[in-house]
C-alpha cells in the first residue's frame, strides 16, 4: 500500500505529450458507368456530355446515372456546347499540394444547352492584379473549353478560357 | 407528440490547450452539461454523438470518444454530420419513447488537424478534389454570385458589429489559430475563427426551462453546379419545417443563431430565411444583434460541432444567462446547423422559453 506522500493528486506539473500523426491510406474509387462514360467522352472526343432527366427534362452536367431531384434514372446522353457563361468565380491564393500554383481561378460555368453548371479552373487569366482580373470576370464573360494535349479522362483534362 | 426540453448545456471553446486531450475536452463539456442539468448520471439513458473521423483523425472515432461522453453502459449512436442533426436524431428517439433523457455531444478540434487538407479531402475524388474545391472556395463562389447581384455596400459595418459581438461573448475564441488566405472575394475578417469545440446538451421528456418546439431537416443536391448557391433552398426548407412544427412564424422568432462557415455565408442565410430583403443582408446584420448575438463563426468554428453550439447559445438566450451578449428576454429562438460540402444538409431547431 502506497504511503500518503506517494499519492499523485496534481497532474498539471508535467510536459504535455504531443504525438504527430498522418493518414496516408490508398483508396480505389470506382467512378461507375456514367462518370466513366463522361470522362471517356472528354478523353476520346473532347466533348462534355450531360444526361437528361426523363421527368424534369433538365440536362444534367456532368452526366450522371440519376437525377437526385426527381429520383429517376437518366437514359438520354446529350453533348453540350464547348462554350458557356461564367456565372460566378473565386480566385484561390493559397497553394495546395497537387493543384496548380496560385493564384487559381475557379469558376461555375453553365455550358450552352446544360441546365446545371460545371466547376473547373479558368486558365489564361492574368492574375498579376487580382482586382483587375476579378473586374474582368465580374462581367460574367463567355468562356470555352480548352483541352490538354493528352487527355487522361479526368476533370483536369480541360479548363475554361475566356472566349473573347 | 411528446414534449421535449433542454435541461443542461455546456460549450467548451479553446485553442490548442495542450493540457487536455480530445477526450478531456469532451468529458469536460459533457460533465458540465450534466451538472448544469441537475440530473444524476443514472437518470440519463442514452447518448447521441456528432463527430467526423476525418476531423478527429481517428478511425471509428466514437469508439475512442464515446466513453468520454458518458456512453458506458448506455444506448449510444453516432451521427456523422453536424451536431444539430445529432440533436434532431436524439429528438426522434425521445419522441418515439425509446429514450427518456439523452446527452447530445459534438466536437471538432481544429488545432489537431490541417483544416485546409481536411476541407479539401471532404470533396469527391472525381469532380471536386481534382479541380481544387474546398469549403472556403464554395463560400467564395457563393459570395461572388451574391456580389454580382447586389454589390458590397455595408459590408464593413456588418462585420465590425459581428466582431464586436464575438468579443463580448465570454464563451468565444476570437483569434483564429489558423492563418488562411482568403479566396477572392472573401476577406480575412470574413473567414472562420478556427477553434477547438466540445459542446453538449442534456435533453429530456421531463419539463425544464427551455422547450424544443420544432425541428426541420433538408438537403441540397450534391453537385455544386446543380445548386442555387445564393438561395440556400435546403436551409429555407429546413427552417420552414421547423417553424411549422412549432406552429410559429419567422416573425415570432426573437433570436436567431445561424451556423455558417464564413461571414458571407451568414449574410446569405439571413436573406434566404427572409429576415432581410435580397441585397440588404449587410445592413440588416449591422443593425440587428438578434442574429447571431454570440458572434457566429467569428466566435470560433470547427465542424461538426457548430450546429449544437448554435443550439446552446440559443438556449442560454432563452434562459437569460447568455452574459454580455444577452438579448432582451427572448421567448423563442431559431438555431440552425449545416453539414460540410457547402452546407449541403441543414437542420433547423425552434426553441421556446417554457
Amino acid at each position: 500500500m502506497a504511503a500518503d506522500q506517494d499519492l499523485i493528486t496534481d497532474v498539471t506539473d508535467v510536459e504535455p505529450v504531443e504525438i504527430p500523426g498522418r493518414w496516408d491510406f490508398a483508396f480505389t474509387y470506382f467512378a461507375g458507368n456514367a462518370a466513366s462514360r463522361f470522362f471517356a467522352e472528354i478523353r476520346e472526343n473532347r466533348r462534355v456530355m450531360g444526361t437528361r432527366c426523363p421527368k424534369c427534362r433538365r440536362l444534367l452536367v456532368p452526366a450522371r446515372s440519376f437525377c437526385d431531384a426527381c429520383f429517376e434514372r437518366t437514359t438520354e446522353w446529350v453533348p453540350v456546347s464547348n462554350e458557356g457563361t461564367l456565372e460566378t468565380f473565386t480566385i484561390i491564393t493559397a497553394a495546395f499540394p497537387g493543384l496548380p500554383e496560385p493564384p487559381v481561378v475557379l469558376a461555375y460555368v453553365t455550358l450552352d444547352g446544360a441546365d446545371t453548371a460545371l466547376v473547373n479552373v479558368v486558365t489564361g487569366v492574368d492574375c498579376s492584379d487580382i482586382d483587375a482580373a476579378a473586374a474582368r470576370l465580374f462581367e460574367q464573360p463567355r468562356v470555352r473549353l480548352s483541352f490538354v494535349a493528352e487527355p487522361q479522362g479526368r476533370m483536369t483534362d480541360f479548363s475554361f478560357v475566356l472566349a473573347d | 407528440m411528446t414534449d421535449l426540453f433542454i435541461e443542461g448545456v455546456a460549450l467548451d471553446a479553446s485553442w490548442r490547450d495542450r493540457d487536455r486531450s480530445l477526450t478531456d475536452l469532451i468529458f469536460d463539456a459533457v460533465r458540465a452539461a450534466i451538472d448544469d442539468s441537475g440530473q444524476p448520471l443514472e437518470g440519463i439513458d442514452s447518448v447521441v454523438l456528432a463527430a467526423h473521423d476525418l476531423v478527429d483523425g481517428r478511425s471509428l472515432s466514437s469508439m475512442v470518444t464515446a466513453p468520454a461522453a458518458a456512453a458506458y453502459l448506455r444506448d449510444e449512436i453516432r451521427y456523422g454530420d453536424d451536431g444539430a442533426g445529432a440533436f434532431a436524431a436524439a429528438m426522434t428517439r425521445l419522441e418515439a419513447g425509446h429514450n427518456r433523457r439523452t446527452i447530445v455531444a459534438g466536437w471538432g478540434r481544429a488545432s489537431e488537424h490541417d483544416v485546409d487538407a481536411v476541407s479539401h479531402g471532404l470533396f469527391d475524388p472525381f469532380f471536386g478534389r481534382p479541380v481544387g474545391l474546398d469549403e472556403l472556395a464554395v463560400s467564395a463562389l457563393r459570395a461572388q454570385a451574391w456580389i454580382q447581384r447586389h454589390g458590397t455596400a455595408g459590408r464593413d459595418a456588418a462585420w465590425r458589429r459581428r466582431r464586436e459581438r464575438a468579443a463580448r461573448n465570454p464563451r468565444a475564441v476570437t483569434q483564429s489559430g489558423v492563418q488562411q488566405s482568403a479566396p477572392y472575394p472573401l476577406r480575412p475578417e470574413e473567414l472562420p475563427v478556427w477553434a477547438d469545440f466540445a459542446v453538449a446538451v442534456v435533453m429530456s421528456t421531463e419539463p425544464a426551462g427551455v422547450k424544443v418546439a420544432g425541428m426541420g431537416q433538408s438537403s441540397d443536391p450534391y453537385h455544386l453546379g446543380d445548386r442555387d448557391l445564393v438561395g440556400m433552398p435546403a436551409l429555407v426548407d429546413a427552417a420552414g419545417k421547423a417553424l411549422a412544427d412549432a406552429g410559429a412564424a419567422l416573425s415570432d422568432v426573437e433570436v436567431v443563431e445561424l451556423d455558417a462557415l464564413t461571414g458571407f455565408d451568414e449574410a446569405l442565410a439571413v436573406e434566404a430565411l427572409g429576415l432581410a430583403e435580397p441585397g440588404s443582408a449587410f445592413g440588416y446584420l449591422a443593425e440587428h444583434d438578434s442574429v447571431n448575438p454570440s458572434g457566429g463563426c467569428a466566435a470560433g468554428y470547427c465542424a461538426p460541432a457548430m450546429g449544437l453550439a448554435r443550439i446552446v447559445e440559443a438556449t442560454l438566450q432563452l434562459r437569460g444567462t447568455a452574459g454580455p451578449v444577452q438579448q432582451d428576454a427572448p421567448r423563442r429562438a431559431l438555431a440552425t446547423g449545416s453539414s460540410t460540402i457547402g452546407s449541403q444538409t441543414q437542420t433547423a431547431i425552434v426553441l421556446e422559453a417554457a
